[in-house]
């Protein structure tokens, strides 16, 4: 058996955790650079506030209206307390796979025979209470026999009237239940589009998806539809290898708080992409084979949309940042026009190879200094990020991320630990 | 009476093996004594003098507890009306008191918003101020 467990609205929970004064208000919080809604607690969806990734300046007259606190998105505690919410759910199941920031998978093994003794159900209300009562986040949890079964369990858990935040399909007349009322598009998987062409064809519910002939859906959709059919009707198709698997892209890439009009901000800003990527790469394993950056305005200036690209192939596939931030350096002129105000740059890895399978060239031998990279990343792993650098990222960071509405991050600086009254 | 409280930090070193290698496993981590569960735990600071009975001043480091059983009497930290308070709590009279002179208890009301966040289960006192985090 699977189960999946959740947080509902997770940044916006998080945010609940350490400020009291905003517990059963409406709060909402924006993405990267505050551009847009990003999480909607519970009572602003009560209040109307239903549209996800609204750009922030669109709603913001109805946010005053309600009375809605917003928030900046405070990564550095919403990972601490993912982390946290993982480690408790940890506990009841020999295996966890973490699959984002909110949800995780348990896997209680293969046979089906396997029953908790105080039942599925209880068992789920336990693991949600217990989430509840060590982290305070609110969390869904559903249960059932294949991961795409599961996170069904989960969406009914949370959003089909009757259940409570749990729900799990043991039966067929729960697996019924469920699947009839569910959109084919809640279904694990399946997107918009897939979505527009199963309705297409008549099919609406998660239960008329599960009744369609293996052989068709492969034939008319593709091995993953068939898959995901399979897994409907109690068949495990999907797992974690799977998803687990090393990326086969690193990207790194954000939109400045203030435009960018000199080339040296701009070298400045790629090359701290640089080094998020190739701080990614070695965690992974893997080596860059050839690379992408790019730079650009805003697709909504007047003066019209400046985009440039440079692509960079390695001779010898590396992991090491000096030589990824150089290839940074070396594209600035090909990159920046003067008069521009550069709103995103980015760097993205776009052709890796593992390195334990690399075959080294016999007549350019790798210069990588890899002692010196596995110093920098423990340095970093100890001090904190940022600890040291590449210098030509600048010391001061003129582009860094615009988070007017932060909240404090109670569980990861000293600094900004919660006050206690004793009054 | 202050008791001082003996930690064991010894090797045991036997034998004719380099001591050195056996001090490298001596570092002793605070969490490990001080910390339970980790995963429902949380650190705060005191602001106040009201619970100087029990020892804890203001600036005092407060390690809370979620898991931690609350108890009659215990000291708590809880959710008051928006404000995370330190108090003793009186189970029996739904009562939250204080541990100095001159504070009353303050009775809970039904109006009032209030959620148990934990116990507080170590206060630590800064007798040198953290000049260097803080």
């Amino acid at each position: 058996m699977y189960a999946l467990c959740d947080v509902s609205s997770m940044y916006a929970s998080c945010e609940k955790v350490f400020d009291p004064k905003i517990r059963k208000k409406p709060v909402v919080v924006l993405t990267n650079n505050d551009g847009c809604i990003c999480a909607v607690c519970p009572v602003a969806k009560k209040m109307g506030l239903t549209k996800m990734f609204a750009p922030f300046f669109q709603v913001r007259e109805q946010l005053e209206e309600i009375g809605a606190v917003v928030r900046s998105s405070n990564y550095e505690l919403y990972a601490d307390l993912s982390q946290k919410m993982m480690d408790v759910c940890a506990k009841f199941a020999p295996h966890i796979h973490v699959y984002s920031i909110d949800e995780c998978f348990l896997y209680y093994g293969k046979t089906n025979r396997y029953v908790p003794s105080e039942g599925w159900e209880a068992h789920a209300m336990a693991i949600r209470q217990k989430v509840w009562r060590s982290v305070r986040l609110p969390i869904g949890v559903g249960i059932a026999s294949t991961p795409t079964l599961a996170k069904a369990a989960n969406h009914a858990a949370k959003k089909i009237a009757g259940f409570n935040g749990v729900a799990v399909i043991d039966t067929q007349q729960q697996r019924y239940r469920v699947l009839s009322q569910m959109k084919v598009t809640d279904v694990w998987g399946i997107g918009r589009r897939l979505g527009k062409r199963l309705n297409a064809l008549g099919i609406e519910s998660a239960w008329q998806l599960a009744n369609l002939k293996r052989g068709w859906a492969r034939k008319h959709f593709s091995i993953l539809v068939e898959s995901t059919v399979d897994e409907l009707n109690g068949t495990v198709k999907f797992n974690w290898d799977e998803v687990r698997s090393a990326k086969r892209e690193i990207y790194s890439t954000r939109s400045f708080g203030q435009r960018i009009y000199q080339a040296k901000a701009l070298r400045n800003a790629l090359v701290f992409h640089a080094q998020i990527v190739a701080g990614k790469l070695r965690k992974q394993g893997s080596l860059v084979k050839s690379m992408t950056i790019f730079a650009a305005s805003s697709v909504h200036d007047s003066a019209g949309y400046y985009r440039k690209s440079v692509q960079h192939v390695f001779c010898t596939p590396t992991n090491d940042t000096s030589k990824i931030a150089a290839v940074c350096t070396a594209s600035l002129n090909a990159l920046f026009k003067q008069g521009i105000g550069f709103y995103r740059c980015g760097v993205g890895l776009v052709d890796l190879v593992d390195e334990h399978q690399y075959q080294q060239d016999l007549f350019t031998p790798a210069a990588d200094s890899s002692a010196l990279m596995q110093c920098i990343d423990d340095i970093n792993q100890t001090f904190g990020r940022d600890s040291v650098f590449v210098a030509s990222r600048g010391v001061k960071q003129k582009f860094a991320m615009r988070r007017d509405y932060l909240s404090p991050q109670y569980t990861t600086c000293w600094r900004d630990l919660p006050r206690i009254k004793c009054n | 009476m202050l008791k001082f409280i003996p930690l064991r930090a010894q090797a045991g070193i036997t034998g004719f093996e380099s001591p050195a290698a056996e001090y490298k496993q001596l570092g002793l981590d605070l969490d490990q004594l001080l910390i339970d569960h980790p995963e429902a735990t949380y650190i705060g600071y005191a602001e106040g003098e009201s619970m100087t009975g029990v020892g804890i001043f203001s600036g005092d480091l407060l390690i809370i507890s979620r898991v931690e059983p609350v108890r009659n009497n215990d000291i708590i930290v809880a959710n008051l009306n928006g404000d995370f308070v330190c108090k003793l709590v009186d189970k029996k009279n739904k009562r939250l008191l204080s541990s100095a002179a001159g504070y009353r208890p303050y009775y809970l009301n039904q109006g009032d918003e209030f959620e148990i966040e934990g116990v507080c289960i170590r206060s630590i006192r800064l007798h040198r101020p953290l000049s260097h985090v803080l």
